[in-house]
């Protein structure tokens, strides 16, 4: 019987086609709404954000304002605990929230390469290493800004010469564009020679991040400028404090979405069933089991549901993957990137809402008084 | 014993502040092979009786029993089950499914019987063939005339081999020459193929077609005009 259903589908064609076009539609907003919050999530947890510790000055939140002494690397590096430090020089064209954000790390060729979990797609390590204004970028911004290797990149005080493009398994890494630190402390206007953003920790294996972080600011406490010293995820939750708020709102707006898709679908099954309440009848005059009458209405709903949402989804999945889109402040960004966990998540929930929006209308096809509905015309 | 037994099948419900008694304790054989009409005014009871023998009404007392089996008393699924493998259906309006072509809809009462796909292929040819309607196989309700639609549900109503075929006006809305064709069909499937049936109409000319007439009027069966 599953030929009737999809035989049904096919045949009420503009029925069909505006249907799974607003389910499409709306599973794609779904997605892209998850693929934010799976970017958060990322962002603030897993290893790179439990292990790693960031130094920034205290109570300064926009990396303009945190200017701590490189030197500071040295005193951090003796603490037990500690594998190595990072200085970073970061410089972002706004700190605002701001889908189009740019930030720079300025650090040491040599330890990017070590530390950093980057790998390059194309251009050089040797090229970024030996040149002064090189730069390798995160392929998230290279797609979003149309980068590619031998651009000169130009924003603001800035100008680098692209040296390479590098992806990560740490999906915010790939909106970076890595520079070497001494070019971006003596860029004009950021004024910091001796000085750096923060200072980027890497622990031991059997460290415990909370103890090492009160040690650092413990022992930093005495220099010319207090630290504050976080893991990685909670840094980077707290700089972007006010996105997160705006996420959880954006949430529900998937959840909305999901709303949309089923008073479509369910409205949409409910007019099909009533139109052709009579067919119903007549199956079960034929001798089709009411359950069975059931389940064609609910094959229906979610064959309607499931193509929509599939179409919806790889829409989504497309657009992030070509896009490159991230939103950020303050240095931080979030990447927005596919992944088969928001595909399978997008197919589920078409699925259940399909199964949910044709119940009514199922029960009513198999409750159907048949002599009552096969008087209709 | 006949195939088809009605005892004491009393029938009536509400219409305002009205009760309406289309069947008041009746009595009915019909013998395998038979083939009867039922004849009477509008709102005599005819397509309730119908209905009641198919199990998709049922009767307020009273038993119906087809081959053995006490319709009345079976469940809406069993009721569903058992209408696939003993009942054909043959509606005054067609009532074929659109989107399906012909040969779809004759094949619809063989997906629920456990045939393989060649004894389906087989059984919907032959039904087809009976009507004859081969050359049409693969047109749509839309693209068949009246006649043909109601004779794609002939075919429809005689596929799975059922042991009584009930047809509810089965002429009545066609014109009298394709209604003619359709007498001649029914008079040749009950005859050649042996299937009971059961019609109910109000045309006297094409009751006459049955092997035994029977009149009702309010509930009652007034008298066998032939038999």
């Amino acid at each position: 019987m599953i030929g009737y259903v999809l035989k049904t589908v096919w045949r009420h064609r503009t029925r069909t086609l505006l249907t799974v076009t607003g389910a499409a539609v709306a599973m794609f907003v779904f997605c892209l709404v998850g693929s934010v919050q799976e970017g958060l999530n990322r962002l603030t947890t897993g290893n790179d954000a439990d292990r790693t510790l960031i130094v920034f000055q205290e109570n300064r939140f926009c990396p303009t304002t945190s200017r701590l002494p490189e030197d500071y690397s040295h005193k951090i590096k003796d603490i037990p605990g500690v594998r190595d430090v990072m200085p970073i020089q970061v410089w972002t064209n706004n700190c605002r929230a701001s889908l189009d954000i740019v930030v720079f790390n300025g650090a040491s060729p040599a330890q990017i390469q070590k530390s950093r979990p980057i790998e390059l797609t194309s251009g050089s390590w040797q090229q970024f290493a030996s040149q002064r204004d090189a730069a390798i970028v995160g392929r998230n911004i290279a797609n979003r800004r149309g980068l590619k290797i031998g651009d000169q990149f130009t924003i603001g005080e800035i100008s680098v010469k692209i040296a390479g493009v590098f992806k990560s398994k740490v999906p915010s890494e790939e909106n970076l564009i890595y520079t070497s630190l001494a070019f971006l402390q003596f860029t004009r206007g950021l004024d910091a020679a001796g000085l750096v953003t923060q200072h980027e920790v890497l622990l031991t294996a059997d460290a415990d991040p909370d103890r090492v972080a009160t040690e650092i600011d413990a022992a930093l406490r005495a220099g010319a400028v207090a630290t504050k010293t976080r893991r990685k995820g909670a840094f980077q939750a707290s700089t972007l404090s006010d996105l997160v708020d705006l996420i959880g709102f954006a949430h529900w707006l998937g959840f909305a979405c999901v709303g949309l898709v089923l008073s479509l679908v369910a409205t949409t099954t409910v007019m099909s069933v009533e139109d052709r309440i009579k067919e119903y009848a007549v199956l079960q005059v034929i001798g089709v089991r009411p359950m069975r009458a059931m389940r064609l209405v609910l094959a229906e709903s979610t064959t309607l549901c499931l193509i929509g949402g599939a179409v919806g989804t790889a829409m989504a999945l497309a657009a992030l993957s070509l896009g490159g889109f991230a939103i950020g402040a303050e240095g931080a960004t979030i990447a927005f990137r596919p992944s088969l966990a928001l595909a399978g998540y997008g197919l589920i929930v078409s699925l259940v809402v399909g199964i949910v929006a044709g119940t009514a209308p199922a029960i009513q096809a198999a409750t159907v008084p048949i002599v009552d509905a096969l008087r209709r015309t | 014993m006949a195939l088809v037994e009605l005892r004491g099948v009393f029938k009536s419900f509400r219409k305002g502040d009205e009760t309406i008694t289309p069947l008041d304790n009746i009595d009915l054989d019909i013998h395998a092979g038979e083939f009867v009409s039922l004849m009477g005014p509008s709102g005599t009871g005819k397509s309730t009786l119908l209905n009641l023998v198919s199990g998709i009404d049922r009767p307020d007392s009273g038993t119906i029993t087809v081959d053995g089996t006490e319709v009345n008393k079976l469940s809406r699924s069993k009721l569903a089950d058992w209408r696939a493998a003993n009942l054909g259906y043959i509606f005054q309006t067609h009532n074929l499914i659109p989107v399906l072509t012909a040969y779809e809809n004759v094949e619809l009462p063989t997906l629920l019987l456990k045939l393989s796909a060649a004894q389906r292929r087989q059984r919907v040819e032959l039904a087809l063939e009976a009507v004859g309607l081969s050359n049409r196989a693969d047109h749509y309700p839309r693209q068949l005339s009246g006649g043909q639609e109601q004779r794609v549900g002939i075919a429809r109503a005689i596929v799975a081999h059922p042991k009584v075929v009930v047809a509810d006006e089965p002429t009545g809305s066609l014109d009298a020459e394709t209604s003619e064709q359709v007498q001649v069909l029914l008079q040749r499937l009950n005859k050649e193929l042996n299937i009971t049936m059961l019609m109910v109409t109000h045309d006297s000319n094409v009751a006459s077609i049955a092997s035994r007439q029977l009149m009702l009027d309010r509930g009652k069966f007034l008298e066998a005009i032939r038999s």
